[in-house]
């Protein structure tokens, strides 16, 4: 699409923003409502698109894709965002009363290839009535317009309100003109994030979502009796969904003393290799297979040459790598189910090892600090994290999760103050 | 010399057979010479001896593609050597490139070092120098004074000593190009009508051709000159970035893009490898080095040799590299090319598909 058209669909978009905002706020809400209550069925017929699709379009196994919509849509129900709309603007009434708006048209750069964050981009946009044009990521080219169908096909007015630009990689003249949006979304890698921001006229509302990562952070009791292999399990499958490619996808794990970090790489391996028999590793490129092994070799180097770490991994083929590192520096994270567990110094240590990429940090996996649960969810929070909860829970955010601290329509709304 | 007699023994099977004038590839020579180049070093050097232990069941490799291969990442925090501590003379390190670490290759020799990197440079970028006779090499990177921890500037400085004549020398000095002393060497060979071998970073070439630029320069260096660069491989965009970089240096210096001869070598590696460009003029730019050092293209799941074309990772046996270890486990990647190989970058693929972050972006944050 050239900059040409990209114009010209902002023009229609902007036009189907009006029809929208001549409507009761409360319309749009139901119906978006009924449009996330159909995502969210894994019998419905969007996840069923997309399990199909996907696979193609991305290499995830295609069971791996059906675990993992079906997990990461369940929370997306209609309910959600009506409560959502709620507690973030006031509900409905504020949008009719001119107190909260959208603006008159949102552009949305994509980035990955998990497909959530897409339609909560969508669902979010239209809340506020602001019409949306999606840019594909290059990993993922079919979430948008079938997302972009689901809208069309519960109400057309909704429908008229979206639209996908495929831009040809390097146009800049099509960039320039899709930031011309009032509002611009960006995902992606920080320096992608920044290289747009760069790109943006002045007097735009703009919302970047750079680099994030996740890990997760055990305490002394998540190694006793049944916590520990319940532990593993779950961080097992928030790897294994979506190969690790997600900002929610543990990449780390940061154990409170060495017994407990010996005890959990073991036993995490086994659930890896459980994992990766219900939900199979997708097709990993050459870099990507080869950060694999390089990472994977530099390790066994480092347990050959005496130091007390340790390599797991199945017995052929390289589905996935757990290492027990010898301390809490930070390393190259390969991704496509590489996990590192770090002994640390207890919970001080953990968190010291955590602060030099605070600013990295989305969520944070919490188990066995029993009666001081809260007390560390806390230090995590004021460290940056925007969600703590169990091992197993990464990958199913609520619709509400504030991504990057921030809330979900708020970074989109316009607001104002009536003071008559 | 070694005062170990195996390891002595070694050095002069590897020495004598890049001494000889003639190359020839000798599958079975090589193969010898690697496995038992492999048994000493897993004799002396701990940390590979159980590398290999682990990675071959205890078993011996039973031919050179066997022989496990050292990720280059781990010189960053292993010494790899295959001689005791006490004899070390020399220590090249790298220029540090994803993190705060640096590689580091240590030295009981640099015999090999040398005996291997004349032959290759010359017969690769000075193809056609009659023999016994010098070329002027203008070097952009620091002398070996001034950066004695450069394998880089070592080679260079090995290379001027032996092939370069009177007016040849280093253009980089107290870390910065020294652009008016290469201007003037450069007008000087335009005047006389002498070839000039310019040899630099790919680095540095950016920054020379950025000076010419602001300065409005443009020379038509004499026939015969050429163009050496050595890296540029650390980003994806590299292809396009070296025609560009290319068609910069010809509109510059007049030197045309089959004249640029790009090497690719490594501080860890004692031998190089450089584009065909001079030596094949009609067949396509690929990578080629000398019959004591072997390149696989692998697949990194499985180890084995990619199909001709095929992406895959760089993985070399190098015998020059008696005093560490032999294989190594590169981090770019590459694929076959009929006689030689293309090395396409570095392998940072994951990012690509993902919003987690990058491998370095995390050390950096």
């Amino acid at each position: 699409m050239n900059a040409t058209r990209v114009r010209e669909l902002l023009e229609g978009l902007r036009a189907a923003g009006e029809v929208l905002r001549r409507r009761p706020a409360a319309q749009t809400l139901e119906a978006l409502a009924q449009v996330l209550d159909a995502w969210s069925d894994p019998d419905g017929p969007w996840q069923k698109a997309l399990c199909e699709a996907l696979p193609r379009a991305t290499g995830f196994h295609p069971e791996t894709v059906r675990a993992g919509l079906a997990a990461g849509l369940a929370p997306y129900r209609g309910e959600s965002l009506l409560r959502l709309v709620a507690e973030e603007i006031g509900g409905p009434e504020a949008l009719d009363a001119g107190r909260a708006s959208g603006f008159d048209v949102t552009a949305v750069v994509l980035a990955g290839a998990v497909p959530m964050p897409t339609l909560v981009a969508a669902i979010a946009s239209l809340a506020l009535r602001s019409p949306l044009v999606l840019k594909p990521a290059s990993a993922d080219p079919v979430t948008p317009s079938l997302v972009a169908r689901s809208l069309a096909s519960a109400d057309p007015e909704l429908g008229a309100a979206v639209a996908t630009a495929d831009l040809e990689r390097g146009d800049d003249d099509a960039l320039d003109a899709l930031v011309q949006a009032d509002c611009v979304v960006a995902n992606g890698s920080d320096s992608a994030v920044s290289a747009l921001a760069a790109r943006l006229p002045a007097a735009r509302r703009f919302v970047p979502y750079g680099h994030r990562f996740s890990v997760a952070v055990l305490g002394p009791e998540a190694g006793r009796g049944p916590a520990l292999a319940a532990a593993a399990a779950g961080l097992a499958r928030d790897v294994s969904f979506w190969d690790q490619l997600g900002c929610l996808s543990p990449i780390a794990v940061y154990a409170a003393g060495r017994p407990l970090a010996d005890a959990f790489s073991e036993s995490l391996a086994e659930a890896l290799e459980q994992a990766q028999e219900r939900w199979p590793r997708g097709a990993v490129d050459a870099a990507a297979a080869a950060q694999v092994a390089n990472e994977r070799g530099e390790a066994e180097m480092r347990a050959a040459a005496g130091r007390p770490v340790r390599v797991f991994a199945p017995g052929s083929g390289a589905g996935w790598t757990v290492v027990l590192e010898s301390d809490a520096a930070p390393r190259p994270a390969p991704l496509h189910r590489f996990v590192r567990v770090h002994p640390c110094e207890g919970v001080d240590g953990c968190l010291a090892a955590l602060r030099p990429a605070r600013r990295h940090l989305a969520a944070v996996a919490l188990a066995g600090f029993g009666s001081g649960t809260d007390a560390v969810a806390r230090d995590l929070a004021r460290l940056g994290a925007s969600r703590v909860c169990l091992p197993g829970e990464l990958q199913t955010p609520p619709l509400a999760w504030r991504r990057d601290n921030r809330g979900v329509l708020l970074p989109l709304v316009r607001g104002c103050d009536f003071e008559l | 010399m070694s005062a170990d007699p195996a390891r002595a023994a070694l050095d002069a099977r590897v020495l004598a057979w890049m001494r000889e004038p003639d190359w020839r590839e000798d599958d079975e020579r090589f193969d010898a010479l690697a496995r038992a180049l492999w048994a000493f070093q897993v004799e002396h050097c701990e940390p590979y001896a159980r590398f290999c232990g682990a990675r071959l069941s205890g078993a011996s490799p039973r031919s050179w593609r066997e022989i496990p291969a050292v990720p280059t990442g781990a010189f960053k925090e292993l010494a790899l050597r295959s001689f005791p501590e006490s004899r070390q003379v020399h220590t090249f390190r790298t220029s540090g490139t994803s993190t705060a670490r640096r590689g580091e290759l240590h030295l009981d020799t640099l015999a090999l070092y040398e005996a291997s990197l004349l032959p290759t440079f010359r017969r690769f970028v000075l193809p056609d120098l009659p023999a016994g006779r010098r070329m002027r090499l203008r070097v952009l990177a620091p002398s070996p004074s001034e950066a004695p921890d450069s394998s880089l500037s070592h080679m260079f400085g090995c290379a001027l000593d032996a092939l370069g004549d009177a007016g040849s020398g280093f253009d980089v000095r107290d870390g910065r190009l020294d652009l008016d002393g290469l201007l003037g060497s450069l007008e000087t060979t335009c005047e006389q009508g002498e070839p000039v071998a310019l040899c630099g970073t790919a680095f540095a070439w950016v920054h020379l051709l950025e000076e010419l630029e602001r300065r409005e320069v443009r020379l038509a260096l004499p026939a015969g000159s050429r163009v050496m660069e050595t890296g540029g491989f650390k980003g994806r965009a590299r292809e396009r970035s070296a025609d560009r970089r290319y068609a910069e240096i010809e509109a510059a210096l007049g030197i045309p893009p089959a004249r640029v001869v790009n090497q690719y070598g490594m501080t860890e590696l004692g031998s190089q490898f450089y584009d065909s460009v001079l030596r094949d003029r009609a067949g396509p730019r690929r990578k080629q080095g000398p019959p004591w050092a072997r390149v696989r293209v692998i697949d990194p799941e499985t180890g084995r040799d990619t199909a001709p074309g095929a992406v895959g990772a760089i993985s070399i046996v190098d015998l020059a590299n008696t005093g560490s270890v032999l294989a190594l486990q590169t981090a770019d990647l590459g694929r076959r090319v009929g006689d030689g190989f293309e090395v396409l970058g570095r392998a940072e693929g994951a990012e690509a598909r993902g919003c987690s972050i990058a491998a370095d972006a995390m050390l950096a944050s």
